[in-house]
C-alpha cells in the first residue's frame, strides 16, 4: 500500500479522498489554489501544498505545478478526483514518465474509452447496442448531411473528444445540420483541442442508466449493478438514485453485464461507469465510459457496501479484488441530491460568498459528503457543488420520504441553494412513480 | 542519513510536540530544530545539518549559517516597509546557480527588476528567478535545497 499520496483536486472530492486515506492509513498531500487557501479540510490533510493563483489554469489544471508539489512532497502516486486532470490521458503519462503512479485507469485504457468514436466501436465489437451512427468521424456537411438522412433526424453532433454532456447539439432538419456543423466544429476545437465529431441518432426522452465497475490489475472486473441519474438540468445532473426504478432484473443484468464485457474487453481497472440511454421501449444504448470515479458513487456505496474510494487506493497499489460478482449483493435504495450554489429562482445565477449559517441534516440512513462549514467563503472560480445528500432505506418510498425530511433540515444562509428544487422534484408525481427521462425538466418544468 | 528519514525524524518531533532534537548514529550526527512560529500545523520548518565525525567540526547549535537567513516557510506579517519576493512556481528553492558558485544574493545587496535572486527547480528544469522589484535585500527567507510552495516569501527588501 502506499505511503503517502497527492490529491490533485479541491473541496468535496478532495475531502472524499482525504477520508479514504486517513482510514487506510496512507499520509495524504493536498494541493490547493490561493482560492481554497483557508478551507478547512486541508488540516485533515498531512500536507498542503500552495500551487497556484485561483484560476484552474494556474492550478488544478497545471500539470507542472502538481508535479512539481508531487516530488517536493516525495509522494509515490496521485489521485486526480474527479473532473480538472481525472480524464486527461497525458497527465497520466507525465505520471508515468515521473515514476509516480496514477490512480485510475491503464493509459491505454483511458485513450480508448476518452475517444467517444473509439468507445462506440468497442461496444459494436463487444456487443453492446449502440445507436444507429456515422459509423466513425464526419469531416464535410455534404458526409453529414448522407449520414442524417440514413439514419433519420433528430440527430445529435458529438465532438469525439467532449464527454460529461459537453460538446453536443441536436439538430432537427437539414436546414439547421448545414447551420450548426461548422459552428460544432471550432466550438469542439476550442473546448477539446480536438474538431473531430461524429453523428448518432437522437433518442428521445431516454432515461439515464449507468453501471459502477470496478477492476483490478489481474484481469478481475465486476459491476456493483446500476444507478439512474435521468433526473438532468441541461445536460447535469440533479438527483441519482439505485436500484434504477421500474427495471426488471433481465433488463439490469443484460445492461451490466454489458458494460462488464466492454470493460473486460480493454482490460479496465480501477473505479468506471458506463453510461447508457434507455428509450421508452425499453432499448439501451451505449453512451459513454467515465474513466474516473463519479460524483454520485456514494449513491453505490451505500448499497453495496463497498468502499469505491478505498478499492481505487488498494488496487492502485496491486491489490487484488477479493470478491467475485456473486459475492456483489445489494440492499435498500439510495437517493443521491446534488446541493449547488445556485439560485434556481434566478436562472440558476451561481451564489458564490460566505456561508453565514451552514447546519447540515442528520439521523438514520443519511450521508452528506461537504466541505462547506459554517463561515466557508464559496469561491467563484469553480463548480458551484456545495455538497452531496444521500440517503439509504430500506425501500424507495422511505428513501424519498427521508430525503424530504433531511433537505427540510439544512440551512444554508445567505447562499441561495438548488435544494428547493430538489423538494420539488422528489414532490413530483412522475419522479414518484419513477416516469422520468432526462428531458423532463426541461419540458414540464420549464418556469424553472 | 537520506531524506526519507529525515522526514520521519521531523514527522516524530512533531508528533511529540518537541523543539530540539539531536541524535547520534554510529559516525553521523543530526541535529534537528523547529522554527520559532508554525502558523500551518503539522507543516514544521526544519533545518537539519548532517554532521560526519571525520569531517571539520561544526558545534551543532549552530545550526543557522552565518549569513542570519531565517528558518520560516510560513508567510509572516510582512512590516510595512519591506517588499516581499514570492515564489511564482512549485518547487526547490536554490540560493546559487551550482554547489560551487556563491549566492546570486546576500542581506545587502541591491536588486532591480532583471537581478536573478535565486532559482527554484521544478521538474529538473531550473527557473531563474527575477526579483522583479527594486530594493535592498533584509531577510532570506528560506533555506538553500529547501521545497517552496507557490506564493511562499523568499526575501523581503527595503525599498531604497
Amino acid at each position: 500500500m502506499f505511503s503517502r499520496i497527492l490529491i490533485a483536486n479541491r473541496g468535496e472530492v478532495a475531502l472524499r479522498i482525504i477520508r479514504a486515506c486517513r482510514e487506510l492509513g496512507i499520509e495524504s498531500v493536498a494541493v490547493y489554489s490561493q482560492a481554497d487557501s483557508n478551507a478547512s479540510y486541508l488540516h485533515l490533510a498531512d500536507e498542503r501544498v500552495c500551487i497556484g493563483k485561483a484560476p484552474s489554469v494556474d492550478s488544478y489544471l497545471n500539470i507542472p505545478r502538481i508535479i512539481a508539489a508531487a516530488e517536493i512532497a516525495d509522494v509515490e502516486a496521485i489521485h486526480p478526483g474527479y473532473g480538472f486532470l481525472a480524464e486527461n490521458a497525458h497527465f497520466v503519462e507525465v505520471c508515468r514518465d515521473c515514476k509516480i503512479e496514477f490512480i485510475g485507469p491503464s493509459l491505454d485504457s483511458m485513450k480508448l474509452l476518452g475517444d467517444k468514436i473509439r468507445a462506440k466501436a468497442l461496444a459494436k465489437e463487444t456487443g453492446v447496442p449502440t445507436a444507429p451512427d456515422s459509423d466513425g468521424s464526419v469531416e464535410t456537411i455534404e458526409e453529414a448531411l448522407d449520414i442524417a438522412e440514413r439514419i433519420g433526424y433528430p440527430v445529435a453532433i458529438k465532438a469525439a473528444a467532449g464527454g460529461g454532456g459537453r460538446g453536443i447539439r441536436f439538430v432537427h432538419n437539414a436546414a439547421s445540420l448545414k447551420s450548426m456543423f461548422n459552428q460544432a466544429q471550432s466550438e469542439a476545437e476550442i473546448a477539446f483541442k480536438d474538431g473531430t465529431l461524429f453523428m448518432e441518432k437522437c433518442i428521445e426522452n431516454f432515461r439515464h442508466i449507468e453501471v459502477q465497475l470496478l477492476g483490478d490489475r489481474h484481469g478481475n472486473v465486476v459491476h456493483l449493478y446500476e444507478r439512474d441519474c435521468s433526473v438532468q438540468r441541461r445536460q447535469q445532473k440533479v438527483i441519482e438514485e439505485t436500484p434504477a426504478p421500474r427495471l426488471d432484473e433481465g433488463l439490469r443484468k443484460e445492461i451490466c453485464d454489458a458494460a462488464v464485457r466492454l470493460a473486460a474487453a480493454c482490460g479496465y481497472y480501477s473505479a468506471g461507469t458506463v453510461e447508457f440511454m434507455l428509450d421508452e421501449e425499453n432499448n439501451f444504448y451505449f453512451l459513454e465510459v467515465n474513466t474516473r470515479i463519479q460524483v454520485e458513487h456514494p449513491v453505490t456505496e451505500m448499497v453495496t457496501g463497498i468502499d469505491l474510494v478505498k478499492w481505487q487506493l488498494r488496487v492502485a497499489a496491486g491489490e487484488k479484488l477479493p470478491f467475485t460478482q456473486d459475492d456483489i449483493t445489494t440492499r435498500g435504495a439510495a437517493i443521491e441530491c446534488r446541493i449547488n450554489a445556485e439560485d434556481p429562482a434566478n436562472n440558476f445565477r451561481p451564489s458564490p460568498g460566505e456561508v453565514r449559517a451552514f447546519v447540515a441534516p442528520g439521523g438514520f440512513g443519511v450521508r452528506w459528503d461537504s466541505h462547506v462549514y459554517q463561515g466557508y467563503n464559496i469561491p467563484p472560480t469553480y463548480d458551484s457543488l456545495v455538497g452531496k445528500l444521500i440517503v439509504h432505506k430500506p425501500t424507495r418510498h422511505e428513501a424519498i420520504a427521508t430525503t424530504k425530511r433531511a433537505l427540510d433540515e439544512f440551512v444554508i444562509e445567505p447562499t441561495k441553494t438548488t435544494i428547493p428544487l430538489c423538494r420539488r422534484i422528489l414532490s413530483e408525481q412522475k419522479f414518484v412513480a419513477g416516469q422520468w427521462d432526462t428531458k423532463y425538466i426541461e419540458r414540464e418544468m420549464m418556469d424553472e | 542519513m537520506d531524506i526519507k528519514e529525515i522526514r520521519r525524524l521531523v514527522k516524530l518531533m512533531i508528533d511529540n510536540d518537541l523543539t530540539e532534537m539531536n541524535i547520534v548514529d554510529g559516525d553521523q550526527k543530526i541535529s534537528l530544530k523547529k522554527g520559532p512560529n508554525d502558523r500551518e500545523q503539522g507543516r514544521v520548518i526544519v533545518d537539519p545539518v548532517i554532521v560526519p565525525a571525520a569531517g571539520p567540526v561544526v558545534a551543532t547549535s549552530s545550526a543557522a549559517p552565518a549569513n542570519g537567513a531565517e528558518q520560516k516557510n510560513v508567510v509572516d506579517e510582512p512590516e510595512s516597509d519591506l517588499i516581499e519576493i514570492t515564489s511564482p512556481m512549485v518547487g526547490t528553492f536554490y540560493s546559487s546557480s551550482s554547489p560551487d558558485s556563491d549566492a546570486y544574493v546576500s542581506i545587502g545587496d541591491t536588486v532591480g527588476d532583471e537581478t536573478v535572486v535565486c532559482i527554484v527547480e521544478a521538474m529538473k528544469v531550473m527557473n531563474e528567478i527575477k526579483a522583479e522589484c527594486s530594493g535592498r535585500i533584509a531577510e532570506i527567507c528560506v533555506r538553500n535545497a529547501q521545497p517552496v510552495e507557490f506564493g511562499q516569501v523568499l526575501f523581503r527588501l527595503t525599498s531604497d
